[in-house]
């Protein structure tokens, strides 16, 4: 503030537009310059303070719009962005990418009973539009005075669209996510399904509930689903050929444990997993929803062979040219062991797992003992409870007090039941080189093997494929060769047990097969629950003429999807890789 | 009397406040566009879940059999379809001045060769030193001996017979300094791969 000096300004006559000059303040002498001091500086500190705070925001202008610091987002929530939509469950698909479970919207519709006018015509719209509902209890439901009662849950996009067109008022729609299966029975098993708040009820939805509702990225399983849909439909033909109980059947990666494929039948369709299926009117729904692979614990008979012969050759009780008298039987108690192919002769150790000789396994089991016996099949993870990521496990039975007569049945498979699950992973490893990986249903990346336990030794399992090899190209296993893909297995017929005894016509048939075996890959695992001998099979019923022709069809279907390259069975490589020495110059007896 | 200065700063304060006011109700507006487009992004991928669940469900391995069945009846690979594979199929020999007998796809692969001659010229050049001129057109006239029609469909093979091998000598000479050996396929693939970074 200015103060002119008073003589200028006070004079009347100055003319309006003279200005006196400008000239400095006459600052008085005594208080008032004080004062007047006082307030020029918080003038100042004021100013400077404002320069600060202005500046500070034009370094904040500078900062948001020019180089994007990444705050320059609205905070109103009028301009809020809508998120992106998070599908409840992570999606599942196969090795491929081909989709198994998808998370799909379907709205439900509800009401507010306290806004609806007219409960009756409500009731009576809404009864038209869903001929399922029942008239009287939406009624009840629309006049409850309640604010909130669902009218029917997951609604297709058609039935919105026509609750829309009805145009009640107080009837909403609520959004809502339900699992959707397109393949339907085909993975039934393995996926599992969910329940209508979409928690996971089976299968791998059970397994891995937690990380299905974790994840947005798709679960990508180890599963091939055209490899999945061979073995079902052959496993079928089996059944309907055979007019079977149930069937099951693995493919599994022998070098890495991943299961390609995993079928059990009957199956359910997950996708209406209470609805009775058409095929099986009458059988309940555990029956069809029971995982026969992973679940199902069975004495699984001669196919345990395979461990009892690798067993005594990797101890060393036995080698390939041991023999052992089969030409009679065993008593032992109450108990008699027979063979079923008997040869009623002495057996080389190659022959007893050709032939499948009862007698001749049983006494290689003794020959080793008991308690190598049951070290061995502990290593190979046969007496815990196998692990996979289906919610649905057995654990296996097996004799507390392991005595003499159980290391004989157990010698050829009876006596000890066991998942077919943990039996494929043991017998990947007897064919692998001897290392036991754990069995998955996760993709593992390619070329990636998880590291497993050496459980044999290389050599042993490198005689073992030979012997499985021997089974089918002379032994029971014939009808399982395919051609080119040099298929090597085991047959095995157990007889299943009823009550407290064996029943003799109720068969539980079962095949391993590795190909190629000279350079394993893939294992398939095939079994068939009470099978009925047909004209074509000649009275028998038994795993050579049953699952073991369907495992050289499958073969000879999934390995062209596999890359197995076919190759010339008879060429001297691969006979040389697969000549059993101890049988040189023998002539083997086909059987 | 308002002073010039303040004239000036008045102006530019209200100028200021519209453009901030335009600024907003511009980006109002954008804003407002964009959680639209967000809103319809959404609405697609839902969609999108919904046409991948109907194409898996469509596409499922018992349709495609079905299917299969009715149109096409394809029948799983045989082992004897897989016997030979394409590393099995032999490359063309390096260019020897006697060459066996020419394969009738020589030309067709060298032509597609880049840099490579003419198909035409490169037919005759390579064919016409190992065999005598009648037998030369295997792949046009394969079993039948040279009838006089056949004949005179190339007349200037026939009429010109001592100038043919001097272009035999100077066109292999070009054809095989043109590919550089770094070049030249090792396999089927490899070739294929040429013949795609030439286009």
């Amino acid at each position: 503030m200015t103060i002119a000096a008073p003589s200028f300004d006070n004079n009347p006559c100055r003319p309006r537009h003279f200005k006196p000059p400008p000239c400095a303040p006459v600052i008085p002498e005594g208080p008032a310059r004080k004062a007047l001091e006082a307030c020029r500086a918080r003038l100042f500190l004021t100013s400077v303070l404002f320069a600060c705070v202005f500046a500070a925001v034009a370094l904040r202008i500078v900062e948001v719009v020019l180089l994007d610091s990444g705050g320059a987002q609205s905070h109103m929530p009028r301009f809020r962005m809508p998120a992106p939509p998070t599908p409840a469950r992570a999606d599942i698909v196969d090795r491929n990418g081909k989709l198994l479970a998808a998370t799909l919207d379907s709205p439900s519709v509800y009401a507010n009973p306290k806004q609806i006018l007219d409960p009756a015509a409500a009731t009576r719209k809404l009864v038209r539009a869903f001929p399922s509902l029942n008239a009287a209890e939406l009624y009840t439901k629309l006049t409850s005075g309640k604010s909130f009662v669902y009218i029917k849950r997951h609604l297709t996009p058609k039935e919105q669209y026509e609750v829309n067109q009805l145009g009640i008022a107080g009837v909403q729609f609520q959004h809502e996510e339900r699992r959707v299966y397109p393949d339907g029975t085909l993975t039934a098993h393995v996926v599992g399904y969910t329940g209508i708040d979409n928690n996971g009820f089976a299968g791998i939805e059970r397994g891995l509930d937690d990380t299905l509702k974790d994840r947005r990225d798709p679960l990508q399983l180890s599963l091939d689903l055209r490899i999945q849909y061979v073995l079902r439909e052959e496993l079928q033909r089996v059944i309907d050929d055979f007019t079977a109980k149930g069937a099951a059947g693995l493919i599994m990666d022998v070098n890495t444990g991943e299961v390609l494929s995993m079928v059990s039948l009957p199956d359910f369709d997950p996708n209406r997993p209470g609805v009775p299926d058409p095929e099986y009117p009458a059988l309940p729904l555990a029956d069809r929803m029971f995982n026969r692979n992973t679940l199902g614990v069975y004495e699984l008979g001669s196919i345990f062979k395979i461990f009892t012969v690798a067993m005594a050759l990797d101890y060393g009780t036995s080698t390939l040219a041991s023999t052992y008298d089969a030409s009679r039987g065993i008593n032992i108690g109450r108990f008699t062991i027979g063979d079923y192919h008997g040869k009623h002769r002495v057996l080389s150790v190659p022959e007893i797992l050709m032939y499948s000789s009862n007698i001749g396994a049983a006494k290689m089991a003794m020959a080793a003992g008991g308690q190598r016996q049951r070290e061995f099949l502990a290593r190979l993870g046969l007496l815990k409870t196998p692990k996979i990521e289906v919610a649905e496990i057995g654990a296996p039975h097996f004799p507390a007090k392991w005595r003499e007569v159980n290391v004989m049945t157990i010698a050829f498979g009876h006596g000890i039941s066991v998942t077919p699950l943990s039996f494929a992973s043991a017998a990947a490893a007897l064919v692998n080189g001897g290392i036991l990986r754990p069995a998955t249903l996760i993709k593992l990346p390619p070329g990636y093997a998880p590291p497993g336990q050496q459980v044999i030794a290389p050599k042993t399992s490198e005689q073992m494929r030979k012997l499985m090899r021997l089974v089918v190209e002379h032994g029971t296993g014939t009808m399982a060769a395919a051609p080119g893909y040099v298929v090597g297995g085991k047959t095995g017929t157990a007889d299943k047990i009823s009550g407290r005894h064996y029943a003799e016509r109720k068969l539980l048939s079962s095949f391993v097969g590795v190909f190629p075996i000279n350079d394993p890959k893939y294992l398939v695992l095939t079994m068939v629950d009470e099978p009925h001998p047909n004209k074509q099979s000649h009275g028998y019923a038994t795993a050579g003429w049953t699952v073991a022709p369907a495992t050289s069809r499958i073969v000879q279907r999934i390995a062209p999807l596999l890359g197995v390259q076919p190759v010339d069975e008879a060429s001297p490589e691969i006979q040389k890789a697969l000549m059993v020495e101890s049988l040189q110059g023998k002539r083997v007896e086909n059987y | 009397m308002i002073r010039l200065g303040s004239l000036f700063w008045l102006v530019l304060v209200s100028a200021t406040g519209l453009a901030m006011f335009g600024v907003k109700y511009q980006v109002q507006a954008l804003e407002d566009e964009l959680a639209r487009t967000r809103r319809v992004i959404t609405a697609e991928e839902r969609e999108i879940r919904v046409l991948e669940a109907e194409w898996a469900y469509l596409t499922r391995p018992e349709t495609l059999d079905t299917m299969n069945r009715r149109f096409t009846s394809l029948a799983p690979i045989s082992t004897k379809q897989l016997h030979a594979t394409v590393a099995d199929i032999p490359m063309r020999p390096p260019p020897q001045a006697p060459q066996p007998a020419p394969a009738p796809l020589e030309p067709l692969v060298a032509a597609a060769e880049p840099n490579a001659a003419p198909s035409v010229s490169l037919g005759l050049a390579e064919a016409v030193p190992q065999a005598p001129p009648a037998e030369m057109p295997v792949n046009t006239v394969a079993e039948p001996p040279p009838t006089q029609s056949a004949l005179r469909a190339m007349p200037a093979l026939l009429q010109r017979p001592a100038a043919a091998p001097q272009l035999a000598r100077a066109v292999p000479a070009k054809v095989v300094a043109k590919p550089s050996p770094s070049r030249r396929a090792k396999s089927l693939d490899d070739l294929i791969a040429q013949i795609m970074a030439s286009r």
